[in-house]
């Protein structure tokens, strides 16, 4: 018995010191992943959370790819070498984009690039649940992976609220569960979270602030918690610019153009707002703008 | 949730299951969320069998992680484009409906997205030699029409009923009969038509809109819950089958007295391309205009017009081929009148 006991003992502690191990090796950083996005060194540090948010048709998913590639090309090309874990849970991963936007970069290594890549498609939230814990493991045996990429988060939100009936606490429970994890994945694997999440109502169009009402984020406090960086995405009018001559921009025309609205608060607190659009290589940005220094940023 | 019983995985039996419910764990999540040490000891049993348990069950349950080259390839090989029969419709789509999406045609009533479903379905049946399914929850679809747009493609009549056993179709008015329909589909169950087979290429849904607007709105949640379950499994067929989902919604008006798409913000990430359809004032009564209003491969608001007849156009003129010619198409050099 006590010998049985033992091994038990021994089993639990080597299986606890690779854990071990394989958190403190630190992961990249990836502070500099974008820095036309977020406010001076303001880009997210390891352990933090980023959302994304915006009505459909405002380019969220074009910035995931956008941040992917620069995530999985090689640093010869620009990017910064690292593996990244892609939670698909809208079933909205166009692979042939995502191939498309590495190949303008870079496309004899698209093989290469894209081993680094690992998509997981759920289709409920027990199963999103579930697949976090079982990223647990992955997380371990790779530890060169530094980004996760939630598409979307807000996913099962109608889903769960039915399941849950009348009461709020049940309706939020799953999504809290997850959000729970998640924090734990963050503290112990210092990885970088990026989630994408869609609004329920539509906004009224017009510039979007960090105070509007409409652009609260619905969802459980737990993931309101973990979240330090926020981007609202938004469509700009299209430009109509009929005094452009015809030589080879008429294409650029009628580009849709996205805003992006950043505000951060972890680190340097700050908010930014940029521009960028979609061309066949992926998301280019236009131009980017600071508000005054005096400008406070309300939550 | 996933409640645990008896027998699910090797190691779980009654004993073990009379102790974790004891200890209040009663679904496979509340097992893997715990903490197994802690388990172990509350419920007496040995800490390794207890995770070997945890280990089988998280395995069967999960969704399993794939490489990014790998679904890259098999894409490749599986993903095909097939061509509406229009060539205005296939210069908006970018060549044709892909298969692995969601297109949608939402238009105002009497804007022809039955048409342009009904053409799809024949041209894909009786050209592309593929199977199709036709879901209509609208009641407007009728075998004479797609007859009617077969025999201006051809007169051998063995053919005509060739292409019309191909085209599948189901006819139901509720969004429950719907999802029974869709999943019976993924399973394989129902009267013939499997998706799982391989020939089925195109799924049209004609309209979606007319089963799920009446459930939204109110205080009730169960509306947007079933369209997102609706929602789901046309990706499943979309994605898991490699099978091109084409889709019909309604239009409202937006604040502005702009035409929008119906069924609100949660349905509009839904498709991955939408087109506007509308008449056209002046000119024939054929005559629609169609805008691209949401596509991930082409800039937006790029706008075609095409005519409603080109499916049903035939040798000399509109109104059916005269007697006694043999099919063929007439070239794009003469203008509708």
């Amino acid at each position: 018995m006590f010998w049985h006991q033992n091994s038990l003992c021994c089993d639990f502690h080597v299986g606890v010191s690779l854990q071990l191990l394989a958190r403190l090796e630190a992961r990249r950083c990836l502070k500099d992943i974008e820095p036309q996005l977020f406010a001076d060194d303001g880009g997210p540090d390891r352990g933090e959370v980023v959302e994304v948010y915006g009505p459909e048709g405002t380019g969220k998913t074009e910035l995931l790819y956008h941040l992917l590639c620069r995530c999985v090309l090689p640093e010869a090309a620009g990017g910064l070498e690292v593996d990244v874990v892609f939670v698909d849970t809208d079933y909205s991963l166009d692979v042939f984009r995502l191939a498309s936007v590495l190949d303008s970069r870079l496309s004899a290594v698209l093989r290469s690039c894209l081993s680094r890549l690992l998509v997981v498609r759920c289709s409920s939230s027990s199963e999103l649940l579930l697949t976090l814990h079982f990223l647990e493991t992955t997380l371990s045996s790779r530890p060169k992976a530094a980004l996760l990429l939630i598409d979307s988060i807000s996913a099962f939100y109608w889903s769960d609220r039915s399941e849950g009936g009348a009461s709020v606490a049940k309706q939020e429970e799953k999504l809290s569960r997850c959000s729970e994890l998640l924090g734990r994945l963050l503290r112990d694997y210092r990885i970088t979270i990026f989630a994408t999440c869609h609004p329920i109502r539509r906004t009224s169009s017009g510039p979007p602030s960090s105070s509007s009402e409409a652009d609260r984020s619905h969802l459980c406090r737990a993931w309101q918690r973990l979240v330090t960086h926020r981007l609202v995405c938004s469509k700009q009018e299209a430009e109509h610019n009929p005094a452009n001559g015809d030589q080879g921009s008429g294409e650029q025309r009628n580009r849709q153009v996205f805003t992006v609205h950043c505000s951060s608060w972890t680190g340097t607190k700050g908010s930014r707002v940029s521009s960028f659009r979609v061309t066949d290589g992926g998301v280019e940005f236009v131009w980017t703008h600071r508000p005054p220094p005096g400008l406070s940023v309300v939550l | 949730m996933v409640a645990l019983l008896v027998g699910m995985c090797p190691g779980l039996d009654e004993g073990l299951l009379r102790s974790l419910r004891a200890a209040d764990i009663r679904t496979v999540e509340d097992l893997v969320s715990s903490d197994i040490e802690d388990l172990a000891q509350k419920c007496s049993v040995s800490y390794k069998a207890l995770f070997a348990v945890r280990r089988v069950l998280l395995a069967q349950h999960t969704a399993f992680p794939v490489s990014g080259a790998d679904l890259y390839e098999e894409l490749l090989s599986s993903t095909a484009i097939l061509s509406t029969g229009n060539p205005s419709l296939d210069k908006l789509l970018d060549s044709g409906l892909y298969t692995g999406e969601i297109t949608e045609l939402t238009g105002g009533p009497g804007s022809g997205k039955s048409q342009v479903c009904f053409g799809v379905a024949v041209h894909i049946a009786y050209h592309l030699k593929q199977s199709v399914i036709y879901i209509d929850t609208t009641g407007g679809l009728t075998a004479g029409r797609l007859l009617q747009m077969l025999q201006t493609e051809t007169n051998n009549r063995d053919e005509q009923m060739e292409a019309l056993q191909r085209i599948h179709t189901f006819r139901l008015f509720d969004v429950c009969a719907l999802l029974d329909c869709l999943y019976g589909l993924i399973c394989g169950r129902g009267r013939g038509a499997c998706v799982g087979g391989g020939s089925v290429k195109a799924l049209i849904v004609d309209s979606v809109s007319a089963v799920i607007a009446p459930l939204l709105g109110g205080k009730q949640n169960e509306g947007m819950s079933l369209m997102r379950q609706v929602a789901a499994a046309l990706k499943t067929m979309a994605k898991d089958f490699s099978v091109a989902v084409l889709v019909t919604n309604h239009v409202t008006r937006s604040g502005s007295g702009e035409a929008q798409p119906g069924l609100g913000v949660s349905w509009s990430h839904v498709p991955t391309t939408r087109i506007l359809l509308e008449r056209v004032e002046s000119g024939a009564s054929g005559r629609r205009s169609a805008t691209l209003i949401k596509s991930s491969r082409q800039a937006c608001l790029i706008k075609e017009d095409f005519d409603l007849q080109w499916w049903s156009r035939a040798e000399g003129g509109r109104g059916g081929g005269g007697g006694g010619e043999t099919s063929g198409k007439r070239k794009l050099d003469e203008t509708d009148p």
